[in-house]
């Protein structure tokens, strides 16, 4: 015990490097917004001033310790030969009581803070906006109820063709799917989010939030964005998944889209997407392309297609440039299929026939009916020559809707029967024939529409 | 309690013959602990170097953001699977049970372990599990992670994955044998005037430590068994779709695997505590603070798993496992503060293993400081499962684990095999590691708060830049390794020669021949009455009383006084 009296020096030197280290704690600190991305949520700022006081402790703590050490080394190494030892000290009681008591205070404060912290994190915001997640492996899809009273004309919800009235909820609300999450400064939203095969977690850097997806259960977690200074909006940060979840983990990535506010939320992004929805183009090959280029399907993941863009790292799907003449030839040969057949199945059933040289790792997508069709019209226009390989004759009578009224009748029966999606068997069945025809005759088919990205909506 | 200060009893003056072992003798079964203890280390090397091959490999496939040295993202995460597999069970785990086993024994001044064929036969599980294990790059290897979470585990992992299950149940059980033996040793074999607070804290960090195996691993197991039925029975403990949970697989796993995280650092903490004081002619400050801190950490480490699940736990579970994950910082903030103050108006010697002591706590802090961040929930939210998470467990592992055993090797390789290590490679090893491992990992923290995830072989492009210093970083780390392996190569045949005590140590391995003798000593040893007595008279007189019995080398490290000691007295 040498420590009963301190000198006034030693007080000096413990007061002076006490300040040293606070102050290099803060200038540490002061790197915060460099070390972590745009504050584009209220959570971001709540969470970011937690992080600035963890790195002011810990960065006073390890400045004291690598001073120390280096201290040490300086002050305190051997000379060369010298064979004497160091002070004989066992310990001193004061001092180990003093930094047991320091850094339990400390962890106290850090205790209290935290969960001050995630109390606000966790608090129900007025006005939540709920937004559906499912993780498939490797893409997101956001799914939306749109009020659709929100669209400028009035639209009749009875009066929507039978493959769009899928979308339509009891509260008469349009549900919407997106492959990105679109909010707008100022609203708040709770995710409520369901993994379709393994375990996800959906993370927003830019707003500091993530949370599991776990099969078997309902996750939640919520978020307010808000502007961010010398941003130009709509703005656009990356969502990502953080848990491994197989071979292309690292390309499960999809982004927000933070719009300025909520009317241009509306304008810009809401009533056009409804709009896609309850106005699906008529030409199966311009609803084809646009349900390939939404990004609801991973097939960019794998296939390389030119006229898309798509150019993935890792192309373990054979290339769909020319797959039409492909179609038409050596594979019709191989299969004994149509071109259209041949592609159909490709899509439908992707294992039934494994193009050579590849393996059989495309996933059953369950594409609904009339999107595997409209993409199906898509592949078969992509030949050498620009001449379609073959035709989807059937897609408007199936799936357009300006289908004359008795063969539309018939279509959502035969749809009912071959059943396609269970809730669009329900659906059908449930609609009395009589209704169905009146329905589809006054259904507007509208050439303005046509491209739109259609049906990605219903998305899984 | 009377003193004693001479360390042997009775018995002959001059040093007994020199065991010379021979290569042949790791290849075949033998009960002494001081064999089995380099069997132990050889092996864990050896997986020491495949492990980091792989880890090379990764860091070739980062320097880029696309996939382009792997043949698909799938081979990819089988890579980083079997690194963390093959580094955790293969490596870290029975690398310190070897020098638990070399060790213990000698410091005990005991002749063996207290079941030797109980400690031949742990050993002895380990090869078939090593090769069982890398034995699933023929079927299709685990591409799930270390962590091995169902769904994943169970739908999407290869046959490999229930042969590194099966590998690791074994290494379970190499662990839990080796763990009895060594609680059992320190508490029927410690010498008579060595009471539990006499011992070298060595040992007592290799005591918490065989406290959490035997403890922990079971649980372990449980998971394992559980995972292998799922995958090949067609139970579903884990698939939600019929009626199981994933999470069950997460709490159980980690119910074991947070206490092996201490399992992993313990006892590099024992190493340090001897190799600090020693090499810096200091007696350890506050020993008692420092064994009771081994074993707080030991009983708190198994109230902290659930945060590795602050994403996935239902959130009004999170904050309990958030307090007890700040407050095991506090034992831990003890022993750095401890070990500071034995730094404190020492005698520093800066050779090979006071090096990498020192690189320990300079690199071990920061993996601290990072924990206690990572303890924050609303903070770990941002960077869990992201590269932060990666570099804060490699300071720990890293920084924390593998400098020690560096350390450990600088400092008994000289009692293991009488040679001394080359001390200016030592420090060329040092310099590199120190340098490599800074910038490899430190980068990896703003990686991971800025937004890029773990296990990820696609990567957004902004962050090439900083992958591109972790990853040269990386390949010098990887060079380092050589230089210590060419050192041991060298000094095993040019080294000078040890002597008994190199470094002039009062713990009781130093007061017999290096290498030991088949039965360690010749009589029975008498330990010195504290072992860190550094700094008296005392002390002095019982080292230079070892001197005498056995001599010391012509260039020993450690200067001796250069007065001839006055002859020992012989008790008081």
């Amino acid at each position: 015990m040498n420590s009963t009296k301190l000198s006034l020096s030693t007080v000096i030197i413990i007061a002076v490097v006490g300040v040293v280290l606070v102050a290099g704690g803060f200038l540490i600190s002061s790197a915060t917004p460099q070390l972590l991305p745009a504050q584009a949520s209220a959570e971001s700022i709540q969470v970011d001033e937690l992080v600035r006081i963890l790195l002011i402790i810990g960065g006073a703590i390890f400045l004291l310790v690598q001073g120390m050490l280096a201290f040490s080394v300086w002050r305190f190494r051997a000379k060369s030969g010298d064979s004497s030892d160091g002070l004989h000290i066992h310990g001193n009681t004061t001092l180990e009581i003093v930094w047991t008591a320091i850094p339990a205070v400390i962890v106290v404060v850090l205790a209290v803070l935290s969960w001050q912290v995630w109390n606000q994190l966790q608090t129900p915001k007025e006005n939540e906006v709920v937004v559906h997640v499912d993780g498939r492996r490797f893409n997101w899809a956001f799914t939306y109820d749109a009020p659709i009273n929100l669209m400028p004309e009035q639209i009749d919800v009875n009066s929507l063709p039978e493959n769009v009235k899928v979308d339509v909820q009891d509260d008469g609300s349009l549900t919407i799917t997106s492959p990105e999450l679109h909010t707008y400064i100022g609203q708040s939203v709770l995710l409520q989010m369901k993994p379709q095969d393994v375990i996800h977690a959906l993370w927003i850097p830019a707003f500091r939030i993530k949370q599991d997806l776990i099969p078997g259960r309902e996750t939640s977690i919520r978020f307010t964005a808000v502007e961010v200074p010398g941003e130009t909006y709509p703005a656009e940060y990356p969502v990502r998944c953080a848990e491994l979840c197989g071979a292309n983990h690292g390309l499960m990535v999809s982004k927000v889209i933070v719009h300025k506010d909520e009317a241009s939320f509306i304008s810009d992004w809401l009533v056009p997407m409804m709009d896609k929805v309850i106005h699906p183009p008529t030409d199966p090959v311009l609803a084809g392309q646009a349900i390939l280029t939404s990004g609801v399907y991973p097939c960019p993941t794998c296939h390389v297609e030119t006229n898309l863009g798509w150019s993935p790292a890792s192309p373990v799907g054979p290339s769909l440039n020319g797959v039409g003449d492909r179609a038409a030839g050596g594979r019709s040969t191989a299969t004994g299929l149509s071109a259209k057949d041949y592609i159909y199945q490709s899509v439908h059933e992707p294992a039934a026939f494994v193009v050579p040289g590849f393996q059989p790792l495309m996933p059953q997508l369950n594409i609904p009916e009339c999107q595997a069709l409209a993409i199906v019209a898509y592949l078969c226009t992509q030949t050498d020559s620009g001449t379609p390989a073959c035709t989807v004759d059937d897609y408007a009578a199936k799936c357009g809707s300006s289908a004359p009224a008795a063969e539309a009748t018939s279509e959502a029966t035969a749809e009912a029967t071959s059943g396609i999606t269970s809730e669009a068997t329900v659906e059908a069945t449930s609609v009395p024939a009589s209704e169905a025809t009146v329905e589809a005759t006054s259904a507007p088919a509208e050439a303005a529409t046509q491209e739109a990205t259609a049906e990605a909506t219903s998305g899984s | 309690m009377a003193t004693i200060s001479v360390p042997l009893e009775g018995g002959q003056v001059g040093a007994p013959e020199r065991p010379h072992l021979k290569a042949s003798d790791l290849l075949r079964w033998s009960v002494d602990h001081k064999i089995i203890g380099i069997q132990y280390m050889v092996t864990a090397f050896f997986f020491f170097l495949v492990g980091g091959t792989m880890a090379m490999m990764i860091r070739m496939e980062l320097l880029t953001p696309n996939l382009d040295v792997m043949s698909s993202g799938s081979q990819y995460n089988t890579l980083f699977s079997m690194h963390g597999l093959t580094m955790i069970f293969l490596f870290i785990i029975p690398m310190f049970a070897g020098f638990g086993n070399y060790l213990l024994p000698l410091m005990l001044g005991a002749k063996d372990m207290a079941f030797p064929w109980l400690n031949a036969l742990a050993f002895w599980l380990i090869p078939p599990a090593g090769i069982l294990f890398m034995a699933s790059w023929l079927v299709h290897p685990p591409e799930a992670g270390w962590t091995m979470y169902p769904p994943l585990s169970t739908l999407f992992s290869g046959d490999g994955q229930t042969l590194a299950a099966l590998a690791a149940h074994i290494l379970g059980i190499s662990s839990i044998l080796g763990a009895i033996n060594f609680i059992v040793t320190i508490k029927n074999m410690r010498p008579p005037g060595m009471g539990y607070w006499q011992m070298p804290l060595f040992a007592w960090a290799i005591l918490a430590t065989s406290i959490l195996v035997v403890m922990a691993t079971p649980f372990l197991a449980g998971a394992l068994t559980l995972l292998i039925l799922d995958r090949i029975a067609g139970t579903s403990f884990f698939d939600a779709s019929k009626g199981g949970d994933p999470l069950l697989w997460q709490n159980v796993f980690w119910f074991y695997s947070h206490p092996a995280v201490y399992i992993m650092v313990l006892p590099g903490m024992g190493v340090l505590s001897e190799v600090l004081s020693i090499h810096s002619r200091k007696p350890i400050f506050g020993y008692k603070m420092i064994a009771m801190s081994s074993m707080g950490i030991g009983i708190l480490g198994f109230t902290v798993w659930a945060h590795h699940m602050f994403t996935s736990l239902q959130p009004e579970l999170r904050i309990p496992f958030m307090i007890t994950s700040f407050f095991i910082a506090v034992p831990t903030g003890i022993k750095i503060f401890s070990w500071l103050g034995t730094l404190w108006g020492g005698k520093l010697h800066l050779n090979g293993a006071l090096l990498f002591a020192l690189g320990f706590l300079s690199m071990f802090v920061i993996g601290g400081i990072s924990g206690v961040m990572l303890a924050a929930i609303p903070f770990d939210i941002q960077v869990h499962d992201t590269y932060f998470v990666v570099s804060h467990f490699h300071f720990v592992l890293f920084g924390g684990s593998v400098f020690a055993i560096y350390a450990a090797i600088y400092h008994w390789f000289p009692k293991i095999t009488g040679k001394m290590l080359n001390e200016r490679l030592a420090r060329v090893h040092f310099i590199l590691t120190y340098l490599g491992f800074f910038f490899t990992f430190m980068p990896m923290n703003w990686l991971g708060m800025l937004g890029m995830p773990r296990r990820v072989a696609y990567y957004a492009p902004e962050f090439q830049n900083w992958n591109r210093v972790v990853s040269f970083a990386a390949f010098v780390l990887g060079i380092s390794t050589f230089v210590l392996v060419y050192n041991v190569i060298v000094s095993l045949r040019q080294g000078k020669e040890a002597g008994a005590n190199p470094w002039r140590a009062l713990t009781l391995e130093w007061a017999t021949t290096s290498p030991p003798p088949a039965t360690n000593f010749i009589g029975d040893p008498i330990p010195y009455e504290d072992p860190y007595g550094y700094g008296t008279d005392k002390a002095n007189a019982y080292l230079d009383e070892i001197d005498r019995r056995f001599g010391v080398a012509d260039e020993a490290p450690m200067p001796r006084p250069t007065a001839p000691a006055p002859a020992p007295a012989a008790g008081d």
